[in-house]
């Protein structure tokens, strides 16, 4: 790696973006992004579909040539030294980026020949992601028979046969259900504990992002938050109350009075508790709990957060 | 940037070509069944019907015929990996966008010569091939016509966004490169206009070359064996050059994603 010299900080970023931007004719699809990545982070892209967190990725992934600003990754330019950042970087698309007519096996040789590794190393690392991802018995059969969540975990070991520093991950867990995607969290937190590589993650599922060190909320090409999802959580409060019942505006101007403001999202109603003794909210429930049908309480997420935020209320 | 040749990912690509090639076996079928039927039937027929040696005159034409569509189609192939997504693998490989095309057209044109030569060991079965040949100059005419013709169906295939041009790439790319040759009658021969788009037409100088060197006693061939290979040299440089450029304008990868875009919303 050249880096100038007194420019430490630039080096030690993953990714470090300034004013990064792209239009396509009169469309802005990102707007002067800056972002700075640690190396080891776990960052989160968060924002509505179209809000240009894949446009982003791919500028930084050198599938896009920016139409304004720069950005550095693993310490290479992404427009002089795009090679370079390719093979310091895992990229896993939104869609699938595997050959259906072969093998899983087929499929990872495939990958791990483009990334120029040997075919030994290939072989070895082909055996040890397969039994991580618990796609040791698919190992001969074509991409097309394997289900959804088995070819998106396969699309993953693929992003990451050759090891890379820096792991993109673009809504890994889109259009799948529950266990699967439960599933593919599992495979990118043993990734993760076990090779430390930095990982960049796009998603508007957000309780996802909420095992993010920092997430950054991006809507119409502008980054419009960034933080912690853990202090953002527990800026909102310790717990959430959630309230249903016969005379709903009633229950909730008793809770109102002693919780503050709280939020209505059709038959239901939230609160947020900062007290972390629920002995609290057990006295408050002896107090007016007959009148709910439903009372329960949770620890917050960032979709509270979020909910929150985009009610125009104050974290406080 | 580090541009040395990788031939790691060359051999990736080729080694998925041939896979697909040998379980595509219709593909494979219809590559040796399509210039047979050239051969025998409109061969055959005319050479009754005319009485000339019509028949022997076709076999560097079919043998090209099988080169002209196997290699065209195996690049062809670069659009469906554009739709299915296979070329996002390619794309984000650490390597300059333009070794793509470069592994893409090699991988084309050597399934294109194994194609050539399974037709090959057929016609000699069938008699049509083997006596008087001369094989140094025929394996070096497979190699640079394959290599043409890959690299004009990389040409194609590197401005062509979806399958659905298909149809239209067979009609007015394929056929005309085909019947616009030497390959059914001798370019001497043909009514001045056509002639002169035959003398245009690069892959006239491939079937040109396999007339050298499969009927070296017949004098079909027209023109020099030399002229030959410089113009499929040129063909080929000038089609992988500009398809090279137009790759890596991330032109290969951007309109993919308006693409997905568009389906998205």
């Amino acid at each position: 790696m050249n880096a100038p010299l007194g420019s430490a900080v630039d080096t030690r970023a993953a990714i470090r973006a300034s004013g990064l931007g792209k239009r396509y004719g009169q469309l802005t699809a990102v707007d002067g992004l800056d972002i700075e990545i640690s190396p080891g982070e776990f960052f989160g892209l968060l924002g509505p579909n179209g809000s240009g967190k894949t446009t982003t990725l791919h500028m930084l992934a050198t599938l896009i040539r920016p139409s304004a600003g720069s950005a550095t990754v693993a310490g290479f330019d992404v427009v002089r030294e795009p090679v370079s950042v390719r093979a310091a970087i895992g990229l896993v698309f939104q869609e699938s980026a595997l050959d259906r007519m072969l093998s899983v096996a087929e499929n990872l040789r495939f990958a791990g020949l483009l990334h120029d590794l040997p075919l030994r190393v290939i072989a070895q690392r082909q055996r040890e992601l397969l039994e991580l991802f618990g796609l040791e018995d698919k190992r001969d059969q074509p991409v097309a028979t394997l289900s959804g969540g088995m070819r998106r975990a396969l699309d993953i070991a693929r992003g990451v046969l050759h090891q890379p520093r820096i792991l993109f991950l673009d809504e890994p867990t889109i259009g799948l259900d529950l266990p699967n995607r439960r599933r593919i969290w599992r495979f990118i937190e043993h990734l993760r504990a076990r090779t430390g590589m930095t990982v960049l993650l796009t998603t508007h599922y957000l309780e996802e992002a909420h095992g993010c060190d920092r997430v950054a909320f991006i809507r119409k090409g502008r980054l419009v938050e960034s933080g912690a999802p853990r202090a953002w959580v527990e800026r909102l409060g310790r717990h959430m109350l959630e309230v249903e019942g016969p005379d709903l505006d009633g229950l909730a101007a008793a809770l109102e009075a002693k919780l503050g403001a709280g939020l209505r999202e059709g038959d239901v109603a939230y609160f947020r508790c900062r007290d972390e003794d629920v002995g609290a909210i057990a006295r408050l429930q002896a107090e007016i709990g007959s009148r709910a049908s439903a009372w329960r309480v949770r620890r917050p997420n960032l979709n509270d957060v979020f909910l929150w935020v985009t009610d125009g209320k104050d974290l406080g | 940037m580090r541009l040395r040749p990788r031939f790691r990912p060359v051999y990736a690509v080729l080694e998925r070509e041939l896979l697909r090639m040998f379980r595509q076996r219709t593909r494979l079928v219809a590559a040796m069944v399509r210039p047979l039927i050239w051969l025998l039937v409109i061969g055959g027929g005319f050479s009754a019907l005319l009485g000339v040696e019509y028949q022997s005159f076709l076999v560097p034409g079919v043998l090209g015929m099988t080169m002209l569509f196997g290699a065209m189609l195996a690049a062809l192939t670069t659009v469906y990996d554009k739709e299915s997504g296979v070329m996002r693998m390619l794309v984000i490989a650490p390597m300059p966008h333009a070794w793509i095309v470069i592994a893409k057209v090699a991988s084309a044109a050597a399934a294109a010569m194994l194609q050539a030569l399974l037709l090959l060991a057929l016609l000699a079965v069938l008699g049509y091939a083997g006596s008087g040949t001369r094989w140094g100059l025929l394996a070096a005419a497979l190699a640079a016509t394959s290599l043409a013709c890959a690299a004009i169906g990389m040409l194609t295939a590197a401005f062509s966004r979806s399958l659905d041009n298909f149809a239209g790439i067979m009609n007015f790319v394929i056929f005309p490169v085909f019947f616009l040759s030497g390959s059914l009658y001798p370019v001497r021969d043909l009514p001045p206009a056509l002639g002169w788009i035959a003398t245009a037409n690069p892959y006239t100088y491939g079937v040109d070359l396999l007339k050298h060197a499969l009927l070296p006693h017949a004098a079909s061939a027209d023109f020099a064996v030399g002229l030959d290979f410089a113009v499929l040299a040129l063909a080929t440089a000038a089609a992988v050059a500009v398809a090279s450029w137009r790759f890596s304008r991330e032109s290969a990868y951007e309109p993919m994603i308006h693409v997905l875009a568009g389906r998205a919303k």
